[in-house]
C-alpha cells in the first residue's frame, strides 16, 4: 500500500471501512514516516477537540426559562402535590385574614354606602347619591 | 435525537444554541459575530421547521447553520465601510481582543484555526468542535465524503505545522 494520506485522519475519526482499516493498520505498523504523521495529526485533532466549550452570552438564545422547562416535565404526582400545596396556602391566607376577603362586588359596595347614608345623611350631600334609596 | 420526531423551535434553541455559538465562534474568533449568527440561524430554523421532513435532522440543521454563516460573511464583505461597523459595539460590549483574552487556554489553537483556508477550517470545526460524522458534514457543506475527508486531513496537517 502507498502512504495512506487522508485515510490517516479518517482512521483517527473512526471513519474507515473495515477493508481500509486493515490496510492502514498494516501500513502504519511498517512505516515510520506514517507513524510520525499520525502522531502529528492526532495532536492537531486533540488540540481542537480540547478547546474550551464556551457559554452563549446571556440573552442571545431565547430559550424558555429553566423553571418553565422543568414544570413541563414535572410528573403528575408532583404536579398534584404542588397544586395541593398552593391551595393550602390560599386557604390558610383566607382563614387567617378572617375578613370578607377579596370577593366583594359592586352590589356589596353600594349596600355598604347606602347603610352609611342612612346613619349619616350628610355623606350623600358631600359625595353624591350612591343610588336611589 | 430520533430521526422520526421533529423538534420544536424551543427544543432546537435549547439543545443546539450552545453548539451553534461555538461553531460560529471557532470560525470567526469573534464573540459578537458568533452571537449574531446564533440568532440568525435560530430565525431561519423557526421559518424552516414546518417544511422539515423527518430524516437526518443534524444534516438539515447544520446545512442551515453553515449556509447562514456563509451568507452572513458575504453580506459583511459587501458592506462598503469597515467589516463590522455596528454602533452598539463602541459603547457596551468589550473589544474582541479583550473577550478572547478570557479564553486564553485555547488562544494559540484559535489563532491557528483562523489561519486555515475557510474550507479546511469549516471541515475541521464541524468535525472536531461540533462532532459531526463525515456523512453529516458532507450533507451540511454539500460536497462528497471524499472531499470532506481530504479537507479535514489537510486542515489538520496545516494546524500541526502552525502549532509547532
Amino acid at each position: 500500500m502507498n502512504h495512506p494520506g487522508d485515510l490517516l485522519s479518517a482512521y483517527l475519526d473512526g471513519e474507515l471501512t473495515s477493508l481500509e482499516l486493515g490496510a492502514v493498520i498494516g501500513h502504519v505498523a511498517e512505516c515510520a514516516e506514517c507513524r510520525v504523521e499520525l502522531e502529528g495529526l492526532a495532536g492537531a485533532r486533540a488540540a481542537v477537540r480540547g478547546l474550551p466549550v464556551l457559554d452563549v452570552p446571556p440573552g442571545v438564545v431565547p430559550v424558555p426559562e429553566p423553571a418553565r422547562a422543568v414544570r413541563r416535565r414535572m410528573p403528575v404526582a408532583a404536579w398534584a402535590a404542588s397544586v395541593a400545596a398552593a391551595a393550602a396556602v390560599v386557604l390558610g391566607v383566607l382563614a387567617a385574614g378572617g375578613g370578607p376577603g377579596p370577593a366583594f362586588d359592586l352590589d356589596t359596595l353600594v349596600d355598604h354606602h347606602t347603610a352609611r347614608v342612612v346613619v349619616d345623611p350628610g355623606i350623600s350631600t358631600v359625595r353624591g347619591p350612591a343610588g336611589s334609596p | 435525537m430520533a430521526s422520526e420526531t421533529v423538534p420544536t423551535w424551543e427544543e432546537v434553541a435549547r439543545r443546539y444554541g450552545r453548539t451553534i455559538y461555538n461553531f460560529a465562534y471557532r470560525l470567526t474568533g469573534n464573540p459578537d459575530d458568533a452571537a449574531d449568527l446564533v440568532q440568525e440561524v435560530l430565525l431561519r430554523v423557526r421559518k424552516g421547521l414546518h417544511s422539515y421532513t423527518p430524516g437526518s435532522f443534524e444534516g438539515w440543521l447544520w446545512r442551515i447553520t453553515r449556509n447562514a454563516f456563509v451568507d452572513e460573511v458575504r453580506r459583511r464583505q459587501r458592506r462598503p465601510t469597515s467589516p463590522l461597523p455596528d454602533d452598539d459595539r463602541i459603547g457596551g460590549s468589550p473589544e474582541p481582543d479583550e473577550a478572547l483574552a478570557s479564553y486564553r487556554l485555547g488562544e494559540d489553537v484559535q489563532r491557528a484555526l483562523l489561519e486555515l483556508p475557510y474550507e479546511f477550517r469549516e471541515a475541521v470545526v464541524l468535525c472536531d468542535v461540533v462532532g459531526l460524522a463525515y456523512e453529516d458534514i458532507a450533507e451540511a457543506v454539500g460536497v462528497p465524503i471524499g472531499t470532506v475527508r481530504s479537507r479535514i486531513h489537510r486542515g489538520r496537517k496545516m494546524l500541526r505545522e502552525l502549532l509547532t
